[in-house]
């Protein structure tokens, strides 16, 4: 099994600046504009995740479930303490799924593809498997405006998937796809696994996230409360 | 995307310059019947670079508000955001070359060897237009209730340029200071290539390549520095 994927996480933290209004504010901004309170997202957060892990995040709304994964994504920037992850990472991380509306599924898929870092020659070849992993059909001429919830959710992930992925970060929207595409997406977690990688996935569906994970993160007001055996800690969230 | 897809796309993209800017053209050049050589020229030779500035601003201005959805679920170099809006308007700023042409035709002014110089003309518009998209997205951003008035502090910029009349036409002192402004070069080259023939003095480009720079080398670093900031922006 190659070592290629880890994620150490120390003291990690990332704070929300507002201004008087209660519009966030960049931290560059809030240093030369008077403004309201800056409460912390996520505080003193210790996470280390190896090779082959599947990581649960649970928790309420509100928790820092899908901070915590935007940052892990390299999406956000953390505020104080550490954080090395190591391998190439994919993400599905909101209902948009990264799509723009105009743009038919095969226009979004090899759009997305450049912006992951594909050369448009890779990302033209790459949406043949794209369009037969997403199962979408014909919608895949169509521009995506027109898609269902679901719909973004199959050709957000199919895109993702199709990278060489060694870290697959999904927060909740593989909860909007139906049974069938629910398969596929435990099949590619368990490849990720398989190979050396990680997924880390969010959501309040246990079940689903059973499917992918091994392991459970209970976080609570932006801290983690409990760490370890999936089944353990679902059972201690749910009976609290 | 923004002409829609199918047969008239191109009828479309083609008529979108005269719908924005063939008003002004006509109301000023024949319905004004301003006085001067080729007046409908000369104010086309303004018109033009600056349409590709203004729809640059009015782009970037939403332009990472506008992609929210990549923005929230992918990293990826967030400095392309503002090139992209650039570069969207850039497709319209070609078509928007055709009004020249049609000033050239109905004043009789013929083109010269000069015209070689467009793709430097456009290029340097270009390069402006992609500078100034920089400060203006951060702006749109940080503090989104201001884009009003960028807008009109965008249209001011124009009358504070020789837009509307040629800048030999204004006053030694007054047009010293308008050369500041880097649209004042711009649309001088324009006039030089396309409405006196000949080509571009040195300042007129240099000027506008000095400020894109500039600003590029001010406003790409800092841009960089807060990318990883705009998701939390846009929730």
């Amino acid at each position: 099994m190659p070592l290629n994927a880890s994620i150490d996480v120390r003291g990690l933290g990332i704070q929300f600046h507002f201004d008087r209004q209660r519009r966030v504010l960049s931290p560059t901004l809030a240093r030369i504009r008077r403004g309201g309170p800056a409460p912390w997202a996520l505080r003193g957060i210790d996470l280390s995740v190896g090779p082959g892990e599947g990581v649960a995040l649970v928790g309420r709304t509100g928790s820092g479930k899908t901070t915590l994964l935007r940052l892990l994504g390299g999406i956000l920037a953390h505020d104080e303490g550490s954080l090395e992850v190591r391998g190439r990472v994919g993400t599905l991380l909101s209902p948009q799924a990264g799509l723009l509306g105009l743009l038919t599924g095969r226009e979004n898929a090899e759009l997305l593809g450049v912006l992951v870092g594909m050369t448009p020659r890779q990302a033209r070849a790459a949406v043949e498997p794209i369009r037969q992993v997403s199962g979408l059909g014909e919608s895949f001429e169509l521009p995506v405006s027109s898609y269902s919830e679901g719909m973004r959710a199959r050709l957000g992930f199919a895109v993702a998937a199709q990278q060489d992925l060694d870290l697959l970060l999904l927060d909740e929207v593989h909860e909007a796809m139906d049974h069938e595409f629910r398969a596929v997406v435990a099949e590619r977690a368990e490849a990720v696994r398989a190979g050396g990688g990680i997924v880390v996935a969010a959501g309040h569906d246990h079940a689903v996230l059973a499917t992918m994970c091994d392991r459970a993160v209970w976080m609570d007001s932006g801290g983690v409360s409990h760490d370890g055996d999936f089944h353990a800690v679902v059972d201690m969230y749910v009976s609290s | 995307m923004r002409y829609g897809r199918g047969r008239l796309t191109m009828v479309k993209w083609l008529l979108d310059p005269y719908a924005a800017a063939g008003v002004y053209l006509l109301l000023v050049a024949f319905v004004l019947d301003r006085p001067g050589d080729s007046a409908g020229l000369s104010l086309a030779c303004a018109i033009v670079p600056f349409q590709l500035i203004l729809m640059t601003v009015l782009n970037s201005l939403s332009s990472v508000q506008s992609r929210r959805s990549i923005v929230v679920n992918l990293r990826f170099e967030r400095a392309l955001i503002p090139f992209s809006s650039a570069v969207a308007e850039a497709v319209g700023f070609v078509a928007t070359l055709t009004l020249i042409v049609v000033m050239m035709i109905a004043y009789g002014v013929e083109p010269t060897a000069a015209v070689l110089w467009l793709p430097v003309l456009v290029a340097t518009t270009f390069l402006v237009a992609v500078a100034t998209a920089y400060p203006v997205a951060l702006i749109g951003l940080w503090f989104p209730d201001t884009r009003p008035i960028m807008v009109s502090l965008t249209r001011a910029a124009f009358f504070l340029a020789p837009g509307v009349v040629a800048l030999e036409q204004i006053s030694d002192e007054t047009s010293d200071w308008l050369r500041a402004n880097p649209l004042t070069g711009l649309f001088e080259a324009f006039r030089s290539v396309f409405l006196y023939g000949h080509s571009p003095a040195a300042w007129q480009l240099l000027l506008p390549c000095a400020y894109a720079l500039v600003t590029l080398a001010l406003f790409v670093p800092l841009f960089r520095r807060e990318g990883p900031q705009f998701a939390k922006l846009v929730e």
